[in-house]
């Protein structure tokens, strides 16, 4: 696996991380429509989803650089 | 409700995953690495098993080929990757009960993946240019009747009438037939075409320890036993409002037979050591490969749970009395190998013609083993799939020895047709050297290959 791929790979995980607390948020908010009961845990899920938008935004931000540093490197 | 084992070093994943497959009413069991995963396979029944392709310890091969090897029921894989070019590698696996999930996975994947029937239909793939080559060559596919069975034989429209009758009900059914006749599909037909809620739970009273059934069947309590280091639900439990398929019924313990009668007489079943009385709600599809006259005589199977489980009882008929139904299963099988593999092998008229005079003494299953063996060996990048010289089996040789009805030394048959078992057995006894077969048969190998090529056999 390239360095690239790698990188991706580790990208793809906090952003399926995301969708999936965003899908668990969704089907709490049907069940609380109903009961009303599960406020902690809907409040953890928007927890996690700001910190995995957080570590992917951060991971965007280390490739980024990694990109530049390789360009730079790059013989003109 | 499923037993459902989910694999993957992303603990957030799992976490989330957890919650999202408790919510659609299932039990979830996680394991971070290949060792972990391996632990809870060999203590435990899962129906259903979400795989990540790479793992800190190996790869998600490693567990599909630890569930292959140990488990008699190999439970529905979905392997999970973020990588497009792993689909190839699980492409190569890909068969009825496994499929795969791209990450991002949104909630309607794991509900999809969760409900997807046993047995897909022929050529369904998760892979677009394989689903685009499926649709266009539809039109020749056989119909599909519940989702699994094919076949339009009279024999079959019998069985059909059957299943819609007695899906209407809630009646308990006993499937009986040869083995490879496909009773596990009857099960799943009867379920599809019932109006329940609930899913398709199945187990295996033949594969199980007298010491196990109790808890895979009634389910036990944290502590009941060595090992009991946690809650289980059984399998009535687990099929609530759905229907429990119970495989090889007569081979169980007898003296586990009484537990058995007790819960079908008062729908209620009370999980080992524990007290409280759970009430239960699902159909019972029970399956035996002996007769009513084996069960009666050899004494398997309690008659008054007989009588419970076979309120409802289906015959399936042998693949030799619906020889008619043989091209639409050949057809079937081929697109489903071709969709799988890419490729577009084809069966001549010959082929057929020997695959039509042969009386599949292990029935459909043996009709598709035989032909993915032929799909293996077909000529890459050939046309045509290549059939073995013969399709005898040991098991089957024995059938005939025993004068069974599968044996083919039969009054009514022509020497033309016992010429040609007999030389296909010769054959099979040496391995299919046909100068040993010729020699064994007292004959010239010229006159060997003249017969084969007479049968169609040109190999």
């Amino acid at each position: 696996m390239s360095k690239y791929q790698k990188q991706l790979h580790d990208i793809r995980k906090p952003l399926n991380t995301i969708s999936m607390q965003a899908e668990l948020i969704r089907m709490l908010s049907e069940k609380l429509a109903s009961q009303g009961d599960d406020i902690e845990r809907l409040d953890a899920s928007a927890l996690k989803i700001i910190a995995s938008a957080k570590d992917c935004s951060q991971q965007l931000q280390d490739l980024f650089e990694e990109i530049e540093h390789d360009q730079s490197n790059q013989p003109d | 409700m499923k037993s459902i084992l989910l694999i993957d070093d992303d603990k957030d994943f799992t976490e989330v995953a957890t919650h999202i497959i408790e919510y659609l009413g299932h039990i979830v069991s996680v394991a971070h690495t290949v060792e972990d995963a391996n632990e809870w396979i060999d203590n435990n029944d899962f129906d259903h098993v979400f795989i990540d392709f790479m793992l800190p310890d190996g790869s998600g091969l490693h567990i599909y080929d630890h569930l292959s090897k140990t488990k008699t029921r190999t439970p529905k894989c979905t392997f999970i990757t973020g990588n497009p070019k792993i689909k190839q590698a699980i492409g190569s696996i890909a068969g009825p009960s496994v499929d795969y999930l791209m990450k991002p996975i949104e909630r309607e994947d794991i509900e999809n993946a969760l409900q997807k029937k046993t047995v897909k239909k022929a050529g369904s793939s998760n892979n677009k240019k394989l689903k685009a080559d499926s649709v266009s060559k539809a039109t020749a596919l056989p119909k599909m009747h519940f989702g699994c069975l094919i076949g339009e034989s009279s024999a079959m429209q019998t069985l059909y009438t059957m299943i819609e009758r007695v899906a209407r009900s809630s009646a308990n059914v006993m499937v009986m037939g040869e083995s490879g006749v496909g009773k596990e599909l009857v099960a799943q037909a009867v379920h599809n075409a019932s109006d329940c809620d609930g899913d398709l739970i199945a187990t295996n009273c033949g594969g199980l320890s007298k010491e196990l059934i109790g808890s895979e069947l009634f389910g036990h309590e944290k502590g009941a036993f060595t090992g009991a280091i946690g809650q289980k639900k059984g399998v009535f439990e687990r099929a609530e409002k759905g229907t429990l398929f119970l495989d090889e019924v007569t081979e169980m313990p007898i003296d586990m037979q009484p537990n058995l009668l007790r819960v079908l007489e008062t729908r209620r079943v009370s999980r080992v050591g524990g007290t409280q009385e759970i009430p239960i709600d699902c159909r019972v599809v029970s399956a035996t490969n002996r007769s009513i006259d084996d069960i009666a005589k050899e004494n398997v199977l309690r008659e008054d749970i007989y009588f419970r489980l076979a309120v409802f009882p289906i015959d399936i008929p042998p693949l030799r009395k619906r020889k008619e139904d043989i091209p639409l299963l050949v057809t079937s099988f081929l697109h489903e190998l071709n969709a799988e593999h890419n490729e577009s092998y084809e069966i001549s008229d010959a082929q057929l013609k020997r695959l039509l005079d042969h009386d599949w003494p292990g029935n459909v299953r043996k009709l598709r083993h035989t032909l993915h063996r032929a799909f293996i060996m077909g000529e890459p990048g050939g046309k045509t799939i290549e059939l073995p010289s013969t399709f005898a089996s040991p098991f089957s040789q024995m059938s005939t020895d025993e004068g069974n009805d599968g044996g083919q030394l039969q009054a009514g048959k022509t020497i033309e047709e016992v010429e040609k078992a007999l030389i296909y057995a010769t054959l099979d006894e040496v391995g299919g050297n046909k100068t040993n077969a010729a020699e064994m048969l007292g004959i010239s190998t010229k006159t060997l290959y003249n017969r084969l090529h007479a049968y169609g056999d040109d190999a």
